[in-house]
């Protein structure tokens, strides 16, 4: 049999045990890419209640949050998004490619931190934005996107992009 | 002190299997001493007994509350019946890991002993399964010691097992998983020490066909009951998340799967040996990779055990060593295993080789759907989730594929191929059947979802093609293969009862104040909140809901419950099922309002009791292969 398959069926192995031990041994650090800033896509949809929400809805300074109730890590940073929605941040989710009954039962379950959630089947406004899997955060202030995070919400994230971010447009306003 | 001595015999195996393959290590080379074989033999039933004999010992302890145990401590308590004492041992990482040896030795044991000692691949499987045995022993008692004592006062009382794990279900469920997990070290170790032995010319089907069949029927099972736990315990009412965890134990068992078919057409026909061989060997390496996933935290699950880098890679790298050690000697041999590589195109091993390849595919998108939040985590460092729409996408086309070779392969012959013309009068009927049900199910439910169509017209594809062969077989005596007519009459089931429950299923958020009544939908004209009670149990309190549903013109009674444990504070929810043929009514509390009213989840499950059911076909089709074999 070829040769090339011999050698592959030896490789392919060693490349994934190279890359889980590179994934235990790596820390996770919080180095993020610096973001320009882009217009929020524009759209129209309605929220998890029927009621239609436009791309006018995202001025001011809003947290917009991509979850499903089937995604695990979404249910890892709920907590701390609702510590968020207590301290007064906006927080707008978006309910990606979800059942409404599901989604709005994971809600009534767990608690609901978000002012609304945008109710997103079909995942039209995720790809416009860009998303890749649930959850994602966006930082939207006056319909503008700048920031953007991947994966997890946590506190160190937080603290180090978005905070800085809302308290520098809090003054200028 | 009895902890001692079990912690000292763990200690005493570890010794002894390092004892066996370093003394074989020296003679490797060598020629054989005829006493080097018999002692090997008779040291190693020792060690394995050594294992047995300190896991009976914990039992022991476990039963009798010794909480000076940490992990006894952490994970049992004094007012737990006896049966969820020793259960406690396996709801958490070292317990668990220590089950898993026992049932790893438990195997090797039995498969070595079965071997005649003339059997000249008797030497090399004991060396490969005393290898893997110690290396997860050191792991235990390295990384994950479940004997050790909290010093110098122990507590006085232990901390209770979690609530949602004190389940008859979820008591068997990790043993059945375990059993067959580690099953397939037979049929890995084994192929491993067929290629190193370098005779090709023994039958090595036959020594591991029913090691592997049996190994399977407790995967399955395990698999099962998780499934069936998850449904009824965590008040999700799902019974499949494409969870990591539920994925790194379906992969294994799709390839087990896959093995299993090419056993059979490797037995039939010579074609597929190398192939069959791969299969053996990654079964137990998707097993020992799923061992490293769930134990080393490394991805988020509702499975995962406290994360901590050190086992993780203690794992990672035991496991690399060994299925790099079995691939190698495998890649080695490749050129000397001469089987017929010609497969006639529309024979039956044809067939089941393009079913194998999807099968490898399924396990590929899996393993890539596991792994993409880590790689992409690897590139930003950022945590993402792969969920069911990724899954349902992927699977569904493969279903479809999958049905119409198993439909093809019915009827085909050994070696040989058909006339186009037969395939097309064998396969009219299914094919006619399928799609006049599919189009019943369209024209009954009026709902139209592509994918789950997709599964409807797969699963009653196969199902007809069966069943229609069983009518033959009873009618006109033609021959049929009763275990693979139950089994893929199950598989067919499986499909459609899992389409059918998509579409069907549906969900209500109800808020009701005691005493009150509504009317949900035409199938359930009154809901009435009946009753509300606070009760006190052994470990728990509980809040007791009764509630009255008028359904399809049948009374039915449900008394779902939330249940606060007083040990850990964990509120619990328990769902009340009513189950009748062809639906389940499935209702949880939620929370009180601040109106007094509480809230219900409704569910209407549709078909559910059908996946089960059709999971327990497949164990029954095998079950019949195994004790035809025996018989003939």
């Amino acid at each position: 049999m070829n040769k090339s398959l011999r050698f592959l069926i030896v490789l392919v192995p060693i490349i994934i045990f190279t890359f889980f031990a590179n994934v235990l041994l790596i820390e996770e650090d919080g180095k993020f890419l610096k973001f320009n800033t882009k217009n929020f896509p524009s759209f129209e949809l309605n929220d998890l209640n029927g009621i239609p929400v436009k791309y006018e809805y995202l001025d001011g300074i809003k947290l917009v949050n991509v979850w499903a109730s089937w995604c695990i890590t979404c249910l890892v940073e709920h907590p701390f998004l609702t510590k968020l929605s207590d301290a007064n941040i906006q927080i707008v989710g978006l309910n990606y490619k979800d059942s409404n009954n599901k989604a709005s039962a994971w809600l009534q379950k767990h608690g609901n931190p978000y002012i609304l959630s945008i109710y997103d089947p079909r995942g039209d406004l995720a790809f416009d934005l860009g998303v890749t899997g649930a959850p994602e955060s966006y930082l939207v202030i006056d319909n503008q996107i700048v920031a953007h995070i991947q994966g997890e919400m946590t506190p160190k994230k937080w603290e180090t992009i978005f905070h800085p971010l809302i308290k520098k447009a809090s003054n200028e306003t | 002190m009895i902890g001692e001595i079990s912690h000292f015999l763990s200690l005493s195996a570890v010794v002894i299997l390092s004892l066996i393959l370093i003394f074989n290590f020296f003679f490797f080379f060598g020629k054989i001493h005829p006493n080097q074989l018999s002692l090997s033999i008779r040291l190693f039933n020792q060690a394995c007994w050594l294992v047995f004999i300190s896991f009976a010992m914990y039992v022991y302890l476990a039963v009798n509350d010794d909480f000076s145990i940490a992990y006894i401590a952490s994970h049992s308590n004094s007012q737990l019946p006896i049966f969820y004492k020793i259960s406690s041992i396996w709801s958490a990482h070292e317990g668990s890991m220590f089950l898993w040896i026992v049932f790893l030795t438990a195997w090797s044991i039995f498969f070595i002993n079965s071997l005649d000692d003339s059997h000249s691949l008797k030497k090399t499987t004991l060396l490969m399964v005393s290898l893997i045995i110690l290396g997860f022993l050191l792991f235990l008692l390295l990384t994950s010691n479940p004997f050790e004592r909290v010093l110098p006062f122990g507590a006085i009382e232990g901390a209770d097992i979690n609530p949602v794990l004190q389940d008859p279900a979820l008591a068997i469920h990790p043993p059945m998983l375990y059993l067959g997990y580690v099953g397939f070290v037979i049929s890995f170790s084994y192929i491993t020490a067929y290629l190193f032995h370098g005779n090709f010319e023994l039958e090595w089907e036959k020594d591991i066909k029913n090691w592997s069949l049996v190994a399977w029927i407790f995967l399955t099972i395990g698999i099962t009951l998780g499934s069936w736990w998850a449904y009824y315990e965590l008040g999700w009412g799902g019974y499949w998340f494409w969870d990591p965890v539920e994925n790194v134990a379906l992969m294994p068992w799709l390839a087990a799967t896959a093995f299993m078919h090419s056993l059979y057409a490797s037995s039939k026909s010579s074609v597929l040996k190398t192939w069959t061989m791969f299969l053996g060997i990654l079964i137990f390496a998707l097993s020992l990779f799923g061992a490293f996933i769930v134990r080393s935290g490394i991805i988020d699950s509702v499975h995962s055990f406290a994360n901590d880098p050190q086992r993780g890679l203690y794992l990672l790298i035991f496991s690399g060593l060994i299925t790099l050690l079995a691939l190698g000697v495998f890649a080695y041999r490749i050129p000397s295993l001469n089987g017929s590589k010609f497969v006639v195109s529309g024979s039956k091993e044809s067939f089941l080789s393009m079913n194998n390849i999807l099968m490898v595919t399924s396990i590929f998108s899996i393993f890539l759907g596991v792994t993409y939040p880590l790689i992409i985590e690897a590139i930003n460092g950022e945590k993402v989730s792969i969920g069911p729409p990724y899954y349902n996408t992927i699977f569904t086309p493969l279903i479809l594929i999958t049905a119409i070779f198993i439909m093809a392969s019915v009827d085909s012959l050994w070696q040989r191929s058909k006339h186009l013309k037969s395939y097309v009068y064998k396969t009219f009927f299914p094919v006619i059947l399928t799609i006049l049900f599919t189009y019943f199910v369209w024209h009954i439910t009026e709902t139209f979802s592509i994918l789950s169509y997709i599964g409807i017209f797969s699963g009653s594809l196969i199902l007809f093609t069966y069943l229609l062969r069983v009518l033959n077989n009873f009618f006109y005596k033609k021959f049929i293969n009763k275990g693979s007519a139950v089994a893929h009459i199950g598989l067919g089931l499986l499909f459609l009862a899992v389409s059918l429950n998509s579409i069907l299923s549906y969900e209500k958020n109800l808020n009701l104040a005691p005493g009150e009544s509504i009317f949900v939908n035409e199938s359930i004209k009154e809901f009435s909140f009946d009753d509300i009670k606070v009760l006190k149990a052994s470990n728990h309190d509980v809040i007791s809901v009764e509630v009255s549903l008028l359904q399809d013109g049948k009374n039915i009674f449900l008394n779902p419950q939330k249940r606060k444990y007083a040990t850990r504070g964990q509120i619990t929810t328990e769902s009340s099922i009513y189950t009748s043929i062809l639906k389940d009514t499935y209702l949880t509390i939620g929370d009180q309002l601040e109106n007094g009213s509480w809230t219900f989840a409704l569910k209407i499950n549709y078909f559910i009791k059908w996946i089960w059911f059709s999971a327990s076909l497949m164990v029954m089709g095998m079950l019949i292969t195994i004790f035809k074999k025996k018989a003939t």
